[in-house]
């Protein structure tokens, strides 16, 4: 009797948790039914499709860096500052080789994201604050370059703005992520570090480096984001990429990503949230005309989304 | 003197599953200094934080001059006779001198919604020259001062106003020669005025010199209450520690030899404020006791060892001649550690039970960079099984399980990675009785296989039973060597502790 009871109470435990799981993947379907209705089934026109998808390829590589930075526990603004400026980098060294050219950029990425890294590990300062003065700083830099004119890119770059190439390019790098993030020690040790910093360091793991290394890699991946960025804009502004890391953290949110990092951060986070997203963004202005409606829609469906499916209990765990 | 002015009936003030205060009824008479001594963690701090209004009491109450002492905030009590001098800083840094001497008491210096703030300063000016601290001045900041100057402070702040019940909370060991000699005299000074001390010190002899009756605590229950005057410290230090426990789990055999071969040399360990100093062996096959009060170091011990202090110099070598510098270089090389502070440094516990007995051993799973989660799957079942986990499967997170099963859960880890040698801190700390003998059942078969283990305790009972040698340390250093023997009793090594 006190048997199937216990054994009971662990099956709710468990459909509980499964359904907590599989949230993010009904709320993308309840966003895409909710807006074909709304829509009269215009969102699944091949045009609009293929509209949407010109949009989720950047965000969908560059989410994968700040996935990384959230599940240790951190968080970065200062991704859209990293792709305008690596972009630039991109526009300037293409002229001599466009592989060159997205070499360069991921290096600039890099180091930009390796100067958020040192700020946060070396002088112990939270990753938000670090990233909210380095998004000023990259962004002041971005402007500086660009005050006589926006740095274009040489016309045969705008010639790789071909749907396959970029597809490819965006599978490629999820594929690759995905390898590390699941079959290496990285998933590891990061979802340990993100859960308790002090337990991962007594476990093994080196918090400190791992640390660097995910800024600095998820600086390198908008880097190299920057080239499918540049192949679609054609020239790059003052602005350019700026509120891409917003785009990010409501995308990872959106996809289930916990706040706070730790255990219960999964892959799939990355492209649910990224696609939900992108579907909220390109269906919004047929239902709402007016870029003000738009906007207040989007923070509220932002909200309730995140207020449904925010895991309190992992919050509860974190001192 | 039969005239209580505070009498205590019946408290208990547990947390959660801990009771820390259990079941005290004590009485403090008028003008009395009443010390109260007992190990960390016996309840001394938790009772007067009671007593003050930090913490409400879970059954039982407070009777000052026969009227329910229900004080809800330390301010209360200070308004009803009862103030604290505490273990702690207690002031609140960003306020001047003046404003931290008469927190919660500004309603004296306002004038409608003004604060006269030269009336506060003179005001606290006057009481620092009454007791002799002329050097402070009341007007500046507190963080101008030095760490002692701050107790002098808080001193003056818990007596000016001349409270019934004053309690000293280990305040001595913040202080100088100088320092404590002024305490002693405020302390004696409300003595004379017919007021109570109560004296909270780990310095025994202080506390038999200054107090005129002495209650000892042990694991939050009140073990006696003796006169000082009919004392020695040999028998507060038995009444303190020792300990009712049976000794039938333990491994039984005496005499056996432990191998010459030495596994792991300390030489010269030191940590900034915590060890100096410590060289000693640690041999095949062998179980290493270390021994002390809470604060003698010994916890810092097993940190070094397994590289993971801050500050540290000296060496600790392995039987290969590796140098441990760091946490990953040990778990390469064998040394495992499970830490006294088991929820924050042994086991991730936001973590799933899969996760946390993987991690040490990631690297050995791995072919080349790549781990297979299946491999891995397997690997957290068969040693959580070993370790009988009681789970709901590999999945399930540590912070779901009992403190015991959690324990299980890091020695799963350690005996997955097949570490050789074994740093155990409080191995036992908060587990029950069924567990505890699991574990020490299998510290006699790890030692039996030739893994060799280190285990620091704060348990007598466990040092004397399980170790074939035991160190004792005190003050950051050792301070005695036992050898296995039937003949050893608590009270041996109580005289090295203290």
């Amino acid at each position: 009797m006190e048997i199937q009871s216990e054994a009971s109470a662990v099956g709710k435990v468990k459909s509980r948790k499964y359904l907590r799981e599989l949230m993010p993947l009904l709320g993308f379907m309840g966003v895409i039914v909710a807006f074909s209705i709304a829509t009269g089934g215009k969102i699944t026109a091949p045009a609009n499709l293929s509209l949407m998808l010109s949009q989720v390829y950047v965000l969908l590589i560059s989410s994968m860096g700040v996935f990384m930075v959230m599940t240790v526990g951190g968080l970065d603004f200062s991704q859209g500052s990293i792709l305008g400026l690596s972009s630039i980098v991109f526009c300037w060294v293409s002229g001599h080789s466009i592989v060159a050219g997205i070499a360069a950029a991921a290096l600039a990425g890099a180091a930009m994201g390796a100067f958020n890294g040192f700020f946060h590990v070396r002088f112990r300062i939270a990753s938000f604050i670090v990233t909210i003065c380095t998004m000023y700083f990259f962004r002041g830099l971005c402007k500086y370059i660009t005050t006589n004119g926006p740095v274009p890119a040489i016309p045969e770059v705008l010639e790789l703005n071909l749907t396959w190439l970029k597809l490819l390019l965006a599978a490629v790098m999820l594929m690759t992520g995905f390898a590390v993030w699941r079959f290496t020690r990285v998933g590891c040790d990061l979802r340990a570090i993100g859960a308790g910093e002090t337990a991962a360091r007594f476990s093994g793991c080196r918090p400190d480096l791992r640390k660097f290394l995910v800024f600095t890699a998820a600086g390198a991946i908008t880097g190299f984001a920057s080239f499918i960025n540049v192949v679609k804009v054609g020239s790059i502004t003052g602005t350019a990429g700026s509120q891409l890391e917003t785009q990010i953290l409501i995308a990872l949110v959106l996809g289930g990503m916990p706040i706070s990092g730790g255990a219960k951060a999964r892959f799939s986070n990355i492209i649910i949230g990224t696609l939900t997203y992108c579907v909220l963004e390109m269906s919004l202005p047929m239902v709402f005309p007016i870029p003000a409606t738009q906007q207040l829609v989007k923070g509220m469906v932002f909200l309730v989304v995140v207020a449904l499916t925010i895991d309190h209990e992992s919050l509860r765990v974190i001192k | 003197m039969s005239d209580a002015v505070l009498r205590s009936e019946r408290l208990c003030k547990r947390f959660g599953i801990t009771t820390a205060v259990d079941d005290v009824s004590l009485e403090f008479e008028k003008g009395e200094i009443h010390g109260l001594i007992g190990e960390n963690g016996s309840g001394k701090s938790t009772f007067c934080s009671t007593l003050c209004g930090i913490y409400p009491p879970s059954s039982g109450r407070f009777l000052l001059e026969g009227k329910e002492l229900k004080a809800r905030s330390q301010v209360e009590a200070n308004r009803r006779g009862v103030s604290i001098i505490v273990q702690e800083t207690g002031t609140l840094p960003g306020l001047t001198v003046a404003e931290n001497l008469f927190l919660g008491e500004e309603d004296k210096f306002m004038h409608g919604i003004v604060k006269d703030a030269g009336a506060m300063d003179r005001e606290a000016q006057r009481l620092l020259n009454e007791y002799g601290f002329t050097r402070i001045v009341a007007s500046r900041m507190i963080d101008y001062y030095s760490f002692e100057d701050r107790k002098l402070i808080e001193i003056v702040k818990a007596t000016y106003f001349n409270p019934k019940v004053l309690v000293v909370d280990e305040t001595t060991t913040a202080l100088s020669q100088s320092g404590r000699e002024e305490l002693f005299t405020v302390m004696d000074r409300a003595r004379s005025l017919g007021n109570t001390v109560i004296f909270i010190s780990h310095d025994l002899e202080e506390v038999i010199e200054r107090a005129d009756r002495i209650s000892v605590l042990r694991d939050g229950r009140l073990v006696a209450t003796v006169r000082s005057a009919e004392v020695g410290s040999g028998e507060l230090k038995h009444l303190m520690v020792g300990r009712e426990l049976g000794t039938h789990y333990y491994r039984t055999d005496y005499g056996e030899p432990v191998p010459d071969e030495v596994v792991l040399r300390v030489d010269d360990l030191s940590v900034p404020g915590q060890i100096q100093g410590l060289s000693f062996d640690l041999r095949k096959g062998e179980i290493l006791g270390i021994g002390g009060l809470s604060e003698c170091g010994m916890h810092e011990v097993g940190k070094a060892i397994f590289g993971a202090s801050f500050g540290r110099s000296g060496r600790v070598t392995l039987e290969d001649g590796y140098g441990v510098d760091s946490i990953p270089g040990a778990i390469r090389h064998g040394v495992a550690y499970a830490s006294k502070d088991r929820d924050n440094e042994s086991v991730v516990i936001a973590d799933s039970i899969r996760d946390n007995i993987c991690l040490p051993s990631l690297d050995d799973l791995a072919a080349g960079p790549f781990l297979r989660s299946g491999k891995l799957d397997a690997f957290a079942r068969r040693n959580a099984e070993l370790m009988s986990v009681k789970m709901t499967g590999i999945d399930q997170y540590v912070s779901s399980l009992s403190g015991g099963n959690r324990q299980k859960v890091v020695l799963a880890r350690w005996l997955g990675k097949d570490s050789d040698i074994l740093v155990l801190d409080s191995p036992t700390r908060g587990i029950d009785v069924k567990v505890k003998a699991d574990i020490y059942a299998l510290m006699d078969e790890l030692r039996r296989k030739g893994k060799s283990i280190v285990m620091i305790s704060e348990e007598l009972q466990e040092l004397l039973g399980m170790s074939d040698r035991i160190l004792i340390m005190k003050r950051g250093r050792i301070s005695g060597e036992f050898a296995r023997s039937r003949s050893l009793g608590e009270r041996d090594l109580i005289t090295k502790m203290v």
